[in-house]
């Protein structure tokens, strides 16, 4: 049962990354990095345990959000969801990441709730994850041994799991610089607006015309974690986006995918409706440059 | 009417003030010096279980813990979380069979969450990790979420006398074959043309008040029982205390705090009797006791949920020649309001139509659900949603507007309200049908969208409801003021009405002023000392303004004409003939020769004997008016309400475009209040409608008991809403007032639910209606 009452912890605050780190290589898996809060602290009342917060608060230099046409956006560590919001170029290069920053949480956890923490969270529902994961890229990792990057595509493992080893800390999330005839959307089905999904689903396309050249197609809540559906993204390879297309994807898609019954849907409705989803937003990735 | 100096206007809420500025104090904000904590320990482990072994030894070794409570180290009486019982008279109690079943820490956990034992503290902190502390060994028992379940006759009994856990059916004395209703209606199918007739499920709808529980409570030297509480209804719970723990009602102190939201959940008590049981134990000590929200939903009282079946027979040209309707709920671990729901649900369905004749059962079983009690509606919503979709059917099939098909068969002033015997003393639901059904474009949306094709589908619906002012004849209706004159002619009204922020001490202040001839700003509401406050039910039943406001306009009547004989013996006139403006007194069209009511408060107060006469010149005594007040009437109001929705086929979302919601509410006392109750109201009715249920896994752990997954449609969800205030004086409610504080939540989920049926021509059976719910049955076409 949830409590009012925190845990006792230690709060740690390290000035520079290379102290974040050390102290995470120090105390290894009993210590939490916090940065937003939004999702340890929720866990800390009710039942997680940690016996270090290694806040990020007093690390300088974290909350960036850089686009540049050549290489791409960076978003830093601390970068909060309202800050991707309030770009321009988030909104015009990567509109699904926007899409989901716009209907992410509430106002007041937007302010709060960091980009990358999302991605922490692994969840199957989280909302940047599911764009993020359509539109590709790398998470840079930082540990004792220095910096890697982890694609996308290698980063969420299983529930709450992601690449992150326990003394690494995630400081940058590289999204590709975009090409031309690049789109990409993203929607998703609640039960109320301001709600966990039920289902998410994002389509980063690569248009010559009418054809689509490359896609990405990523899908939220019908795995343990947010997955790519490679099968629909194959059909889509060098075809003309037509309504017959579309409508042989709504089919393909519920036999790409195992869902289950959870508090927010069914199985059977997921199975059935995830098709009209992705159809949703490859329509709405096309109709939109 | 327009004479009316305050009566009718949108004053400022009284309350509004501090809430929007935070300044307002709730029980949780109160820090009283050395004050302890209290922890209930509750069971998570089981929702049905018998406690084998409990030890709390670890628990009370812990540093810090002052003392540790088993179920035998506090009283062994049992009681009744709802008050309800004390409003009928005792004989009736026992017709009724409502039972005391609840005990202060429990040895038989009925539900998840049940409390077993109690722990005091020096902080909430260390109460919380010596409840960790607590070692139990249970007994699991079979687990019954349904009657189909407890009902079985292996399944363990939940109280005695109680058989097959039949928690209350309809009693025989009083309703002969277990029944409500009239005529022989197994011969009225016999004329029926045709006959809808279908199973329903109703939601376990939950409350969601803002506000957390918590309570304070303190034995002090002078052995008086002190309580700080946000109940709904201070009097019945003090009563109802004092009898529990052997406390003279001198001796028992209840301080009344703001209610942060109630909606029924604090139609009695929730966690008075834990609190007063630690307070007990530690003499001395304040103790406060809050529960974390989550558990609000496991310990608070629901709307009862459960499977309504209805069958009703109409001839061809619409005449519902009879209704049969049987309402089965899910009572949970505990009576509670066992009688009350399983009756009223009845009622509502009397009351609504004409039907030509009518048999209605009732019954609720227990089950290992957290209980369930009052809820705004009081089974009008689960009436609602089965009884309005069925008209809908039968109209679709009969191709008569829903709207004219209610208009011709409603009931009317006359017929029979919700209670047998007690005519409709006023309606106006017909102006409220043709202006809702105006205000939406009705005709135009209903022609427009009887054929569609394509994914987005509209649909317009309606629902209507009736609902009533106070519980009066079936339960007790009592509310005692007094209004007291100040020297300087200002007013103080006491009495122990509660507003749970419905704005009822600001109504009531109005029709104190209205009354007395006050500007509104000269009368003060005394409105939080029980020791002064002579006797009220409590906020339930809609009853705050029409009972309430009946009572504060007595004794604003009572000081009124004292005054005004006072003014008519300086002005030697009779007092009839008198009236006050500006607070001067004198003979109507004569307004040269008057006499300032501050006068004659003044010298009724400062009265001096005349040292040449020996003698008083002016008559002396503070002016006090008092009312002992027991309404006449429960004045029933009705309402329409019209709903807009967008549906998608493909995926059953449903968008709520636009609604309407026309109320028959006699006269609005403040118009802002009453359009706030419709919108709140139709808010939760949507609710039940679309979203909110509690779920449990099939060991009766509840999923849902957080914000996070128990879904209330949110500011951004609601649509644009229309609240049409529709005035037809009622002959008995103060001002003509009728009730407006639970009718509003009603229609709506008629509303909806017809809107649905009328975009996709499918009716959802079972409420909330997901979109879940919606692809299956369009699956299923």
């Amino acid at each position: 049962m949830n409590t009012r009452i925190m845990p006792e912890f230690d709060l740690l605050l390290p000035e520079t990354v290379e102290q974040a780190v050390s102290l995470l290589d120090k105390y290894q898996d009993k210590a939490s990095i916090i940065s937003g809060g939004t999702d340890v602290c929720v866990a800390m009342k009710s039942g997680y345990r940690t016996d270090f917060l290694i806040s990020l608060a007093k690390i300088s230099g974290l909350d960036y959000l850089e686009y540049d046409p050549s290489t791409g956006l960076r978003i830093g560590a601390k970068t909060t969801i309202s800050q991707v919001l309030s770009s321009a170029d988030v909104k015009t290069y990567y509109p699904a990441l926007w899409q989901a920053a716009s209907i992410f949480a509430t106002p007041q956890l937007r302010n709060t709730a960091t980009v990358i923490g999302n991605l922490l969270r692994a969840s199957p529902a989280g909302d940047c994850i599911c764009a993020v994961y359509a539109l590709g890229g790398n998470i840079v990792l930082q540990g004792a041994e220095g910096q890697r990057e982890v694609s996308v595509d290698e980063f969420w493992l299983a529930y709450g799991v992601t690449a992150r080893k326990v003394d690494e800390i995630a400081i940058e999330l590289n999204l590709p610089a975009p090409v031309k005839g690049n789109r990409s959307s993203f929607k998703r089905l609640t039960r109320t607006n301001e709600d966990l999904a039920k289902l998410n689903a994002a389509a980063h396309l690569e248009m010559d015309g009418k054809k689509c050249k490359q896609a990405r197609l990523s899908i939220g809540c019908v795995a343990a974690i947010p997955m790519r559906l490679e099968k629909t993204e194959a059909l889509l390879k060098g075809a003309e986006i037509t309504d017959d297309l579309l409508e042989k994807i709504v089919t393909n898609v519920g036999n790409e995918i195992s869902p289950i019954d959870d508090v927010r849907s069914t199985a059977e409705y997921r199975n059935q409706v995830a098709g009209v989803l992705i159809k949703r937003v490859i329509t709405q990735a096309c109709c939109k440059s | 009417m327009s004479n009316f100096k305050t009566v009718g206007k949108s004053e400022r809420k009284l309350d509004a003030r501090g809430k929007v500025t935070g300044k307002t104090i709730y029980v949780d904000d109160l820090q009283m010096p050395g004050m302890l904590y209290g922890k209930v320990v509750r069971c998570y482990e089981h929702a049905h279980a018998r406690v084998k072994k409990l030890d709390l030894s670890k628990a009370a070794a812990y540093p810090g813990v002052i003392k540790v409570l088993g179920p035998e180290d506090v009283t062994q009486k049992e009681y009744n979380n709802s008050v309800i019982p004390l409003m009928v008279p005792e004989e009736m109690q026992q017709v009724l069979g409502d039972i005391d079943d609840q005990k202060i820490f429990t040895k038989h956990v009925k539900h998840y969450g049940d409390a077993i034992a109690g722990i005091i503290a020096t902080s909430a902190e260390i109460a919380e990790k010596a409840a960790e502390k607590v070692i139990v060994e249970y007994e699991p028992l079979p687990v019954y979420l349904t009657s189909e379940e407890s009902r079985q006759p292996d399944a363990v009994q939940f109280v005695e006398g109680k058989p097959g856990n039949l928690a209350f059916e309809l009693p025989e004395p009083v309703f002969p074959n277990n029944t409500m209703g009239w005529g022989d209606v197994d011969d009225a199918f016999e004329e029926a043309d045709f006959i809808v007739e279908d199973e329903f499920y109703v939601p376990k709808q939950k409350q969601c008040q803002m506000e957390p529980n918590t309570y304070i409570a303190m034995y002090d030297e002078e052995e008086r029982l002190h309580c700080w509480t946000s109940t709904q209804m201070p009097k019945s719970v003090q009563r109802t205390l004092s009898k529990l723990f052997e406390v003279p009602m001198h001796k028992f102190k209840l301080h009344t705090a703001t209610i942060g939201g109630g909606f029924g959940a604090r139609l009695g008590m929730i966690l008075e009797p834990e609190v007063c049981a630690m307070a007990l134990a530690v003499p001395g000590r304040h103790i406060k006791l809050q529960s974390p929200r989550e558990e609000d939903w496991l310990t608070s009282p629901s709307r009862h949920p459960g499977r309504y079946w209805m069958k009703i027979g109409f001839k061809n040209d619409g005449t519902p020649v009879a209704c049969d309707a049987k309402f089965v709920s899910y009572k949970g671990g505990y009576y509670l309001d066992g009688s009350g729901v399983a009756y009223t649900t009845g009622g509502w369905l009397s009351a609504m139509y004409k039907w030509g004749a009518l048999r209605y059962k009732g019954e609720t079983y227990f089950t290992n659900q957290p209980i369930c009690g009052a809820f705004r509606g009081y089974g009008n919503p689960q009436t609602n949603f089965a009884m309005e979709q069925l008209v809908d059917r039968a109209c679709n099939k009969l191709d008569i507007d829903p709207v004219e098909w209610r208009k011709r068969w409603h009931k009317d002033v006359g017929d029979d309200g919700w209670c047998a015997g007690v005519p409709l003393s006023s309606c106006a639901l017909d102006e409220c049908l043709d202006r809702g059904a105006e205000a939406i474009g009705w005709k135009d949306k209903r022609a427009k969208y009887a054929k569609q094709s394509g994914t987005i589908r509209r649909g317009v619906g309606v629902g209507v409801m009736t609902h009533t002012s106070g519980a009066s004849p079936m339960l007790l209706e009592h509310t005692v003021s007094t209004v007291k004159l100040n020297e300087d002619a200002t007013a103080v009204v006491t009495l122990a009405c509660t507003d749970m922020g419905q704005g009822s001490h600001t109504t009531l202040r109005q029709v104190a002023a209205e009354t007395l001839g006050f500007p509104v700003e000269d009368v003060y509401m005394n409105v939080d000392d029980m020791d002064a406050a002579g006797y009220d039910i409590g906020a339930h039943a809609s009853r705050t303004l029409y009972v309430g406001g009946g009572s504060v306009k007595a004794a604003c009547e009572d000081a009124k004409r004292q005054l005004f004989e006072r003014a008519a013996g300086i002005l030697e006139a009779n007092p009839d003939d008198l009236v006050m403006e500006d607070k001067n007194i004198f003979v109507k069209g004569s307004p040269d020769k008057s006499v300032a009511a501050e006068e004659i408060t003044k010298a009724g107060v400062y009265n001096f004997l005349n040292p040449e006469t020996g003698g008083r010149d002016k008559e002396p005594g503070q002016i006090q008016g008092y009312s002992s007040y027991f309404p006449a009437h429960n004045s029933p109001p009705f309402g329409a309400c019209f709903a807009e929705v967008e549906v998608n086929t493909e995926t059953g979302e449903v968008k709520i475009l636009e609604a309407v919601n026309a109320t028959d509410i006699g006269k609005a006392i403040n118009p802002a209040i009453a359009e706030g109750q419709l919108d709140g109201g139709a808010h939760q009715g949507f609710g039940f409608a679309l979203t909110e249920e509690m779920y449990f896994d099939k060991d009766g752990k509840c999923l849902n008991n957080s914000f996070t997954d128990y879904k209330m449609l949110g500011a951004s969800d609601m649509p644009k809403m229309t609240d049409i205030l529709v005035e037809n004086p009622d002959p008995y409610g103060p001002f003509g007032a009728k009730s407006v504080g639970e009718g509003g939540l009603v229609s709506p989920i008629g509303a909806i639910a017809n809107a649905i049926y009328n975009a996709i021509d499918v009716q959802i059976t079972e409420a909330p209606i997901t979109s879940e719910k919606i692809v299956n049955a369009l699956k299923n076409l």
